[in-house]
């Protein structure tokens, strides 16, 4: 992989946001109502909502405001919310940081379980524990999130009081009481990752061990436990890279539910709440956020894969 | 006073609960010191910022931290706050308010008639872009007689002006604050709440501590509130069963049910004001016969509608804006469904055959849409073929609020009668979406603002109701109740009908609340 390439690929992503930033912006001016209405709703005179739009900028023409936005995301400012008041980066930082948090946990507790549990249903294929792996996942990836949030609430928080129901506090605040808080959202999320990470490890291992080079290793004489985690585990697992950096993206704004119902104020609720109120520097800097992680996380599995097997050649 | 009704409250809600006799020894106490007190609410406080503050959370926060020259009652009259006093001219158009003296902002400086003026011109230029603007009266002048007495010019007579200008926004802010940008209020409080700041995340939580300096001495009777967002209101319900937090702010009735069963925790309940309606553009076919109108109001069966539409929470409403919330509530009789008439007024309007009409509902809050499906039902043995149309609210904002002649609106509660008339039914109303334009009610209403007699006023209003009721410039079915939770700890709290007012400052805690940091 030649550093060339790897320019190339930050160029590409540069204006892959560029792209992004643009389409959302225009996204935006043909949703129905602007930021001074939704703000206003049933509230609103017509004179309080020219106030409001001249106060906002919202009555300069779209190029405009989206050249005002750029030459200041270009100098490193992302312009001021027109929900709060309040700078958006700072926001938007602080709720990626949260989401962050919620990611890494949650594949941590997905890498620790589903792959365990794939290796042994792949072992053991076609017998109970492979079926019962099986069931569990098939179950965990068709129960949606809202329900396996209100559950795990009712069963450990209501029911059993273990652990506090909802709520975020930072680590930084508490660490305790921050790591409680923490369980029941990580708990929700790793369920669903699980549920497809062991599915995938399963078929995986499946296919490898009934590949050539694992049948030559046997013959060779290796023990089946030397077979399977100095071979065949290696190559099962590469695919796995490609998942967790889709589930990367997937837990920075796709968990908006689990967001909402642990009251966990990460990225995707925040931009849930800023396109609801059309406040379009919000709404801006979160799409980008999220484009971004996506386009570094899939770039960096693509490293990584060329890191671990030789035979894949960028150019 | 407050002690008086605090007490009346408690041996009330003792006596409903059954706990008359054990309950007994604590009627005697005062409210306890101190403690921390957790309030969930289910949207974010986006705006710090008073006079801008637009969602019930911020109101509860800046009612904290701020204090408006009068605050409002639960029987929606005005009380003190920074003024002690006031007084008005004869023929209502001026009215002075006394300040208390010796009352300091959080940042030391005292609060004098300078900054309720430069409060209230703030208010009123239009780059603030303040609510207040339009709802504290016909203000045309403020100004200073001396450093503790105010006076208000007004443009029209005007009764209300004590309760108009207890409004959400009208909080009082430093002149110099404004002088220097009102910008600085985004992130820090300067006021002369009750509580001082001392943290604020938009969508997280707001922390304030006690402000010793308060000018009354015995409130707040806590040491700290900790405001905290819950979005999803499920997850809302189960922080306050599972002890989390100490008072949800309010919940819809999906989740009521649940929390009147859960133990050491009580549900509460008042009628509001608060009203969802079916909106007639009173000025084009069909609706511009009154005998349409008419025949569509006598096909509700208003007690079912509270059923379908509340899940019954709420009282069956009567055609006019007021209910036994407000002030000059007139009990005029029910009306009951009556098909048969319905349709020979139908006839009569020249539409024997039945009529159709395209009814319009935004998808927030969803009782709009079960309003309209319930109407479209319910008129449908008269002869109506009433279709439903769900859209988004953001679409519905922008392409059928105020335009459209047939849809559902839903209004929260005003602090006063003329407040709600003059924002929706009278001709020259802020919103006017009926175009109903009866001289008659503008009128009455307008004779109502004038008039300072509450005898005088109740008849006008009453004619002003009977006017409505008679000709239903829009059909208000149902109102609804604002439903709430607490833990049986929390003292002192009373679910306000206006739905924007908390008073959290007569909030104690009982002896078994549990300590939070």
């Amino acid at each position: 992989m030649s550093p060339a390439y790897v320019l190339k690929r930050i160029l590409l992503i540069g204006y892959t946001l560029f792209v992004v930033s643009l389409i959302v912006f225009a996204i935006t001016q043909i949703l129905p109502a602007d930021a001074a209405v939704m703000m206003l709703g049933e509230n609103a005179t017509p004179d309080a909502l020219a106030a409001l739009r001249t106060q906002m900028g919202l009555n300069n023409p779209f190029w405009m405001q989206y050249l005002h936005w750029l030459g200041g995301v270009v100098r490193g400012d992302f312009g001021i919310s027109m929900r709060t008041n309040l700078p958006v980066a700072p926001a938007m930082l602080e709720a990626l940081g949260r989401s962050l948090l919620l990611a890494l946990f949650s594949i941590l507790l997905m890498l620790a379980v589903a792959v365990p549990l794939g290796i042994v249903a792949a072992v053991r294929r076609g017998r109970a524990i492979d079926l019962g792996v099986s069931f569990l996942s098939y179950v965990g990836v068709s129960v949606p999130e809202f329900v396996t949030a209100t559950l795990v609430v009712l069963v450990l928080a209501d029911w059993l009081q273990w652990l506090p129901a909802t709520g975020y506090i930072p680590l930084t605040e508490d660490l305790m009481r921050g790591l409680k808080h923490l369980v029941l959202p990580v708990l929700t999320v790793s369920m669903i990752l699980i549920a497809h990470v062991s599915r995938m490890v399963r078929s995986e291992l499946i296919d490898v061990l009934h590949s050539d080079y694992v049948r030559a290793a046997r013959l060779k004489g290796l023990s089946k436990r030397q077979v399977l985690f100095k071979h065949a585990l290696r190559n099962a697992l590469l695919p796995t890279i490609t998942i967790v950096a889709l589930d990367v993206g997937y837990l920075l704004g796709g968990v908006i539910v689990v967001e909402e119902i642990f009251a966990l104020p990460g990225i995707g609720r925040q931009l849930i709440v800023a396109i609801q109120a059309r406040d379009l520097p919000s709404i801006q800097a979160g799409a980008l956020i999220m484009a971004t992680t996506y386009a570094v996380v899939n770039f960096i599995a693509d490293i990584a894969y060329a890191w671990l097997d030789r035979r894949i050649q960028y150019d | 006073m407050p002690n008086i009704r605090r007490r009346d409250f408690l041996a009330a809600s003792a006596a409903l609960s059954g706990l008359a006799v054990s309950g007994l020894p604590t009627f005697a106490q005062a409210p306890r010191r101190g403690g921390t007190l957790r309030v969930s609410v289910d949207q974010a406080v986006a705006k710090l910022n008073p006079l801008v503050t637009r969602v019930n959370p911020e109101y509860l926060v800046s009612e904290l931290l701020y204090s408006g020259l009068t605050r409002l009652k639960l029987d929606m009259s005005a009380e003190p706050d920074l003024a002690e006093s006031w007084t008005n001219s004869a023929d209502l158009t001026e009215w002075t308010f006394v300040l208390r003296k010796g009352v300091a902002f959080h940042d030391g400086s005292p609060c004098t008639a300078a900054d309720v003026v430069a409060t209230f011109e703030a208010i009123l230029d239009p780059k603030t872009a303040s609510p207040a603007r339009q709802n504290v009266g016909p203000i045309a002048k403020v100004t200073a007689k001396d450093t503790t007495t105010v006076v208000f010019t007004l443009s029209a007579p005007f009764a209300d002006l004590p309760v108009t200008i207890a409004y959400t926004n009208a909080k009082i802010v430093p002149a110099a604050v404004i002088k220097g940008g009102l910008e600085k209020l985004d992130r820090q409080a300067i006021g002369t709440g009750p509580f001082k700041l001392v943290s604020f995340e938009p969508e997280r939580q707001v922390v304030v501590t006690r402000n010793d300096a308060y000018f009354d001495k015995a409130r707040p009777y806590l040491d700290k509130i900790e405001v905290v967002v819950y979005p999803d209101a499920s997850a809302e319900a189960s922080a306050l069963i599972a002890g989390d937090t100490d008072l949800l702010a309010s919940t819809p009735p999906t989740e009521f049910g649940r929390l009147q069963k859960a133990t050491a925790v009580k549900a509460l309940r008042v009628p509001s004001g608060q009203f969802c309606n079916v909106n007639f553009g009173c000025d084009q076919k069909p609706f511009n016969d009154v005998r349409v109108r008419q025949a569509l109001a006598l096909t509700v069966d208003r007690t079912a509608m509270v059923d379908f539409v509340s899940e019954g929470f709420g009282s069956p409403g009567n055609d006019t804006a007021l209910n036994p919330a407000y002030r000059f509530y007139a009990d005029l009789p029910a009306k009951k469904p009556d098909i048969a008439k319905a349709k020979a007024l139908l006839a009569e309007a020249g539409y024997p055959k039945g009529l159709e009409a395209t009814l319009i509902a935004s998808d927030r809050p969803a009782q709009r849409t079960q309003l309209a499906v319930a109407l479209r039902e319910m008129s449908k043995p008269a002869g109506f073929d009433i279709k439903v149309e769900t859209m988004p609210h953001a679409t519905y904002l922008d392409q059928v609020w105020k335009k459209g002649s047939f849809y559902v609106g839903f209004y929260n509660m005003q602090a006063t009668a003329d407040a709600i008339f003059s924002l929706l039914y009278t001709s020259n109303a802020a919103w006017n979406e009926t175009r109903w334009n009866n001289a008659a009610f503008d009128k009455a209403v307008f004779e109502a603002r004038s008039t300072i007699d509450d005898t005088k006023r109740r008849a006008l209003y009453a004619e002003a109701q009977r006017l409505m009721n008679a000709e239903v410039p829009s059909i208000i079915p149902v109102f609804f109740n604002l439903l709430a939770a607490q833990r049986e700890w929390v003292v002192g709290y009373q679910l306000h009908p206006r739905g924007a007012v908390f008073r959290l400052d007569h909030v104690s805690l009982g002896a078994n609340a549990p300590k939070r940091g």
